[in-house]
């Protein structure tokens, strides 16, 4: 099978610092909370509704993948200082009409035990914030908005933690990468190209364009925006750069990436205009689907493509984290378009709701008496290394998103499996299964863990 | 359909032929069913006699059911009655919605001035892309109103964004009814802030703080939150009070939802709270869910009614007859255009009122929820439900949604489990996935081919077999 | 001079198409002013090109309304199901034998069941029916990876005509002589449940379709630079191959239904049967039959959308979209006209472009600019640009 060809392959180039895929699986790496109350005999259930069939599901499958196998994980082992975990979820389809019924019945329906709700999208963040905060539900997101995370003023935290920084922030710390690179960006300027949804546009409000411009790193007032049904985006590309834009800014997913790398191979302005992007652009499914399109130095078009990193990534396998996420995806069988940022984060998700139940379960001594105004005030004094490093939950002081971030670069394995391949000769090419061959993509951080500006309500 | 009477029985008046309640039975059954639903709230977990019979997942159904109701009315008299394909229904609503939403936030209008207000607005914009009608028939009427929808929200998002929020959310005050009455005088002070619960109003003597030594700090006087940052409009409504003279008396401050919050005066950037003589007083607030049922469902079925006797009238038989043959009615004296703009103008009078509804009911906007799926979703549901019939909005709003919300969502974990087990092959995050799309479309197809005019059709012939029992024809 | 409007009022109904024309074109020309050669040159290659998939697009909408007056919501997921099918057949090196025997063998009862269940019975289609089913797995199976764009080709247009098929008799059959609103719901029902069903078989992964690739480098086929242009332009205008090859197929799908449309009898019993089905059936058509041939050549043409939309983005289940994008190229050209398809695509490709060169911060180009010309033309010529004048009498 093709499928498990490839997974095969990148587990091996991964796997350079991986010899432990033959040997027994390994501990739990994160350093949970002791149980203090037996939950013998009871069930946790984790809530979750979203977009699986609409047009974000190509991005959501793999959540529910990673709680299934998740799920199944601690069920194997026993379950949760003895209680079982379980899953109830609804499929929202994308429309708001659907998230809302969804969100009245799972209320009316588990009532006092649903304190915790896991969302995918922040629209639905931005639909439930005021009932949430009405119901004390606590809610977990991948990245919120600023609406949905602080409110209209961007100042009134609320009842929904996110683990990922704000686009807005991971925009501004961007800018601050740019600007402390002077020798590769001289004089940047930032144009943005991009889908024009509420998460496409993130980033393009003044206050992140007013902050950049006080580091001198100019950011075009007027935002390009394409859609994810565009085949040709020439136009778009060419009015930023017209507009004097050196590096080019997207919040897009799978193949947005894709498109713009390659309408700028094809203008012929690889070398010249730098792309970059907010953190799912750092994604498998971009490093696949972008590799249509080759660069004249024989690597697919969004080699050396910028984004936020906001957390390890699968390539970091010196991290615990990443090596027990690794392990339960290569024993799951799961395809290589999962290995990507969803199916990770959601590992991480799982293991920190569990923490703050289980916390909050020891300061109140059962798990009926658990309410969703304990998990917040849990969760308010939380600063937790997520699966053992993975990244850090802190939402202390008002903290809705995280507050660290790094910024790393998109590339392709060489194929001695150790670095970034730095032309066609010395990159790694696998069968793709169908006469074709394939690049395989790696995710290389270029700074360390720094802490994002913060830019919101301004 | 035609009026079908037992044997023996025939309608001797046009008044007879007219009437909406044909026997005291079908009046004491309507009244019935209205009443039950009136009372169905206070039998809910959280109504107000605890009796938990009903979840109250169902008075909020109701409640999103009937707001759909008024909208697909509205797209009935237009599609149904008049024969006029519309794809943008969902793009009036929108006006209704943020029309409502933005007098109720920028002009400190009150849910009942914003009402009325935002379906005139939505009428006349309704009228506007009604005029390609003229001309324009069809299917391709259908596209003329689809440009609609793409236009309007466009308008919205763009050239309006100062208003709208553009895609960022839009919070909107909870409708408020008066009188207020007076309960409380307090004095606040730099470290004591209004507290405030939806519905409360605070009036804020200025005249007591002798402000005329601050000149012009009038309009700075703002509420602010615990931040320091000013709140929101959405929150709280704010009004200046003045005196004959145009001197300003007073500011109240009427607050939508719960909150702490201090009143500052903002001078140069910096805020500075004081101490005033206030006054509070409290009205009641439609924030909760049974409250907006009770707003909501009779109107709803005030709607209903009112569009059940539109028809009756001249305009709406001419609305028929335009329908049935537009060549025809014309030679008979009806002027087409005429007709086929009122139908859009009362169509869109009904979308603007439904929107205006779900604006104060959602508290919340944002431009997905008006988009193309939507419109063509409502047509679904008038014409599962029956085009052209008076009841067929209902029928249709209830079938769709019982599916959407209590069938498929009942199938589906039990679906979940069962069908990776049959298919083991097939991954099971595929399956569960592909649920709702499978269900719901499986059941539109089965049951367009088993009734394709309509349950409301189904409905008639029912009712006229059981009028004509024990002889069938 | 009431009088002198009546007597001239084509006249003077043209006189002010023209006016306004002029004062178009002279507002874009305005806007144009600033802008340089080459970015003019770029925004028309790339209108016409991406308007030759919206034709294509289209076109498969319309053929569906000439011949039964459907307007088909699930045309947008029968390209991604097409898409899917011929990925499956594109990217997989060994094709399982029992899957491609199973599709050729239920496209084949398909085929032969069209008429009725009983044809069956009769041993002669019997054994066509398994002959059939024999011939296209082989075609689907046979030889090696050199032979996958046979492979994928058969099995698209075994797909494409199972779904039509499909289609056509379970949901569309039924319906005939009822209300044609009720049949156009019918295709919003059969969205979703292609969607569901494409959910089921491929998931939701955006995936990688690789039909636009040389196989020699492994990388897409290089855009035409128009380098002999670069100083008449200012700059450079590229074309790229792959919506050159969409275009040339839309060309030629074009030209084969204008053919087919006019001098075949299948095709003027089609149009007779739009006109109306119940009467068309009471004079001999087999309307049946007629239908479920339009539904599966639409179907086909769908695949073929799917396939190079697929090729030049991603194949996703977003591929879906662009048949609510193509709306107004079907309405623009005309719900019954086969060159209104194309001309509609290629107007609406071009209005997009320069929308978005003008103004692509506030979505112009998508959101805006199509629907505004949509809704001159349509007050302008009602029944579009190159649709059938309808003679109406009571």
């Amino acid at each position: 099978m093709k499928k498990h060809g490839i997974l095969l392959a990148l587990l091996l180039v991964i796997g350079g610092a991986l010899p432990s895929l033959a040997q027994d699986m390994m501990d739990y790496p994160a350093d949970m909370s002791e149980c203090e109350v037996d939950l013998s005999g009871e069930t946790i259930n984790i809530f979750h509704f979203g977009d699986l069939s609409g047009p974000y599901a190509f991005i959501t499958q793999p959540i529910v993948s990673a709680l299934t196998d998740a799920v199944a994980y601690w069920n194997g082992r026993g379950g949760v200082c003895g209680a079982e975990l379980a899953q109830v979820y609804e499929d929202t389809g994308g429309s708001r009409e659907a998230a809302q019924s969804a969100y009245d019945r799972f209320t009316s329906a588990y009532g006092d035990e649903l304190d915790l709700l896991l969302l995918y999208s922040s629209d639905d963040g931005e639909l439930l914030r005021e009932q949430l905060a009405e119901d004390e539900i606590v809610s977990f997101i991948s990245a919120g908005s600023i609406a949905s995370l602080y409110g209209e003023d961007g100042q009134t935290p609320g009842w929904l933690f996110a683990s990922n920084p704000l686009y807005i922030n991971q925009f501004g710390f961007f800018c601050q990468f740019v600007a402390a690179s002077p020798e590769l960006f001289p004089d940047p300027v930032i144009g943005f190209v991009t889908w024009p949804n509420a998460f496409g546009r993130s980033g393009t409000e003044p206050a992140a364009r007013e902050y950049c411009g006080g580091l001198g790193v100019e950011v075009l007032a007027e935002p390009q925006f394409f859609l994810p049904t565009d085949t040709d985006i020439l136009t778009q590309v060419q009015n930023a750069i017209d507009g004097g834009a050196n590096i080019i800014y997207t919040n897009s997913l799978a193949s947005g990436p894709a498109l713009i790398a390659s309408a700028l191979v094809d203008l012929g302005l690889e070398e010249e205009i730098t792309l970059a992007g907010v953190n799912w652009v750092m994604d498998t499914t971009v490093g696949l689907l972008g590799q249509r399109v080759l660069k004249s130095n024989g690597l697919p078009a969004v080699d050396g493509m910028l984004g936020s990193m906001p957390f390890r990534w699968w390539t970091e396998q010196d991290n615990p984290a990443v090596q027990f996420v690794t392990q339960q995806f290569a024993a799951n069988n799961r395809s290589l378009p999962e290995q990507n940022i969803a199916y990770l984060l959601t590992w991480g998700a799982v293991d920190s709701i569990l923490e703050a139940t289980i916390r909050t379960v020891n300061r109140t001594g059962s798990l009926e008496a658990v309410t969703g105004a304990e998990i917040k005030s849990t969760m308010q004094s939380m600063d937790y290394a997520v699966l053992g490093g993975l990244m850090q939950h802190r939402y202390e002081d008002g903290m809705r998103d995280a507050t660290m971030n790094r910024i790393a670069v998109l590339k392709y394995a060489n194929t001695t499996m150790t670095g970034p391949a730095t032309g066609p000769d010395d990159a790694l090419l696998i069968d793709d299964g169908a006469g074709g061959k394939l690049f395989l993509p790696l995710v290389v951080p270029l700074s360390d863990f720094m802490e994002v500006p913060q830019l919101r309500g301004q | 359909m035609a009026n079908i009477n037992p044997a023996g029985v025939f309608d001797t008046t046009y008044e007879e032929d007219m009437l909406i309640d044909r026997t005291r039975r079908d009046k004491l059954w309507k009244n019935l069913a209205f009443l039950a639903l009136l009372l169905l709230p206070l039998f809910s977990v959280s109504g107000p006699l605890g009796l938990k019979l009903i979840s109250d997942q169902y008075v909020g159904l109701i409640a999103r059911v009937s707001i759909f109701v008024i909208a697909v009315q509205g797209l009935n008299l237009l599609v149904g009655y008049t024969g006029q394909m519309s794809l943008g229904h969902a793009a009036f609503m929108a006006i209704g919605a943020y029309g409502s939403a933005i007098m109720a936030r920028e002009l400190g209008f009150s849910f009942w001035a914003a009402l009325p207000a935002s379906a005139l607005l939505t009428g006349l914009i309704g009228l506007l892309f009604g005029l390609p009608s003229l001309r324009v028939k069809g299917f391709y009427l259908a596209m003329a109103t689809l440009a609609a929808q793409f236009i309007i929200p466009w308008a919205l998002r763009y050239p309006l964004e100062d208003l709208t929020g553009g895609t960022r959310p839009l919070s909107v005050p909870a409708p408020i009814i008066g009188p207020f009455l007076p309960y409380a005088d307090d004095a606040i002070s730099d470290d004591a802030p209004l507290i405030f619960e939806a519905g409360d109003r605070y009036f804020v003597d200025v005249i007591s703080l002798r402000f005329a030594q601050i000149e012009g700090a009038y309009p700075a006087i703002e509420l602010v939150n615990p931040g320091g940052l000013v709140v929101p409009a959405g929150d709280v409504n704010m009004t200046i009070h003045e005196d004959a003279e145009g001197n300003t008396t007073g500011i109240s401050y009427i607050a939508s939802k719960a909150g702490e919050y201090r009143v500052a005066v903002i001078a140069d950037g910096s805020t500075t709270s004081f101490a005033a003589q206030v006054s509070r007083s409290k009205a009641l607030s439609f924030a909760s869910d049974i409250a907006m049922y009770y707003l909501i469902v009779p109107l709803a079925a005030l709607l209903m009614f009112l569009a059940r006797n539109i028809i009756r009238t001249r305009t709406g038989r001419a609305f028929i007859s335009v329908r049935d043959n537009d060549l025809a009615a014309e030679l008979l004296g009806i002027n087409v255009f005429i007709t086929k703009l009122r139908a859009f103008f009362l169509s869109a009078v009904y979308a603007g009122i439904a929107g205006c509804l779900l604006a104060f009911e959602r508290n919340s906007l944002s431009l997905d929820m008006f988009q193309l799926d939507v419109s063509i979703e409502m047509l679904a549901m008038l014409i599962i439900g029956g085009a052209g019939f008076p009841l067929g909005a209902m029928f249709g709003v209830t079938f769709i949604r019982l599916l959407q919300e209590a069938a498929i969502p009942m199938l589906r974990p039990w679906l979940a489990d069962l069908l990776p087990r049959v298919f083991p092959f097939i991954d099971a995050v595929n399956i569960t996935s592909a649920i709702n799309p499978i269900l719901f479309g499986g059941a539109l197809i089965i049951f367009l081919v088993l009734e394709p005019r309509g349950i409301a059709h189904r409905w008639e012939v029912f009712k006229v077999a059981w009028k004509l029992r024990p002889y069938s024809y | 001079m009431s009088e002198f409007i009546y007597r001239n009022k084509q006249q003077l109904t043209w006189a002010l198409y023209a006016v306004a024309t002029v004062l178009l074109v002279l507002f874009i020309g305005d806007q144009l002013a600033g802008k340089k050669a080459a970015r003019i040159a770029q925004t028309l290659i790339s209108g016409l090109l991406v308007g030759g998939v919206y034709g294509l697009v289209a076109l498969g909408i319309v053929v569906i309304n000439k011949a039964s007056g459907v307007f088909n919501f699930a045309h947008g997921w029968m390209m991604v199901v097409g898409g899917m099918i011929f990925w499956s057949f594109f990217t997989v090196s060994e094709i399982s034998l029992a899957g491609a025997g199973l599709l050729s063998a239920a496209t084949m009862l398909m085929i032969m069941t069209t008429v009725s269940y009983r044809d069956l019975l009769k041993q002669r289609n019997l054994a066509i029916t398994a002959g059939g089913a024999l011939a296209l797995t082989a075609l689907m199976t046979v030889g090696g990876i050199e032979l996958r764009w046979l492979h994928a080709l058969a099995g698209t247009f075994a797909g494409a005509i199972l779904t039509g098929l499909a289609v056509e008799r379970f949901t569309i059959r039924p319906l005939i002589g009822q209300p044609l609103f009720t049949a156009v719901l019918m295709t919003l029902a059969v969205a979703e449940v292609l969607h569901g069903v494409t959910q089921i078989a491929w998931g939701t992964v955006e995936l990688n379709l690789p039909v636009f690739v040389n196989p020699q480098t492994n990388s897409r086929f290089k855009p035409i630079r128009l380098e002999a242009f670069r100083e008449a332009l200012d700059g450079i205008a590229i074309i790229r191959v792959e919506l050159v090859i969409a275009f040339v197929l839309a060309l030629l799908a074009f030209i084969g239904f204008i053919l087919f449309f006019r001098y075949t009898s299948v095709g003027l019993a089609m149009r007779a049967t739009s006109e109306d089905q119940q009467l068309a059936q009471s004079v001999g058509l087999r309307v049946r039959v007629i239908l479920a041939i339009t539904w599966a050549v639409a179907a086909f043409l769908a695949s073929i959308a799917g396939v190079l939309q697929g090729g030049a983005v991603g194949l996703s289940l977003n591929i879906s979209f662009v048949a609510l994008r193509v709306f107004p190229a079907v309405l623009l050209g005309g719900l019954e006209s086969i060159t209104g398809a194309l001309a509609g695509g290629i107007i609406i490709g071009i209005v997009e472009q320069f929308g978005t060169l003008l103004n692509s911060s506030e979505q112009v180009g998508t959101n805006l600019a199509p629907y505004a010309v949509l809704m001159l033309v349509l007050v302008i010529r009602p029944d579009g640009l190159f649709g059938q004048k309808r003679i109406e009498r009571i």
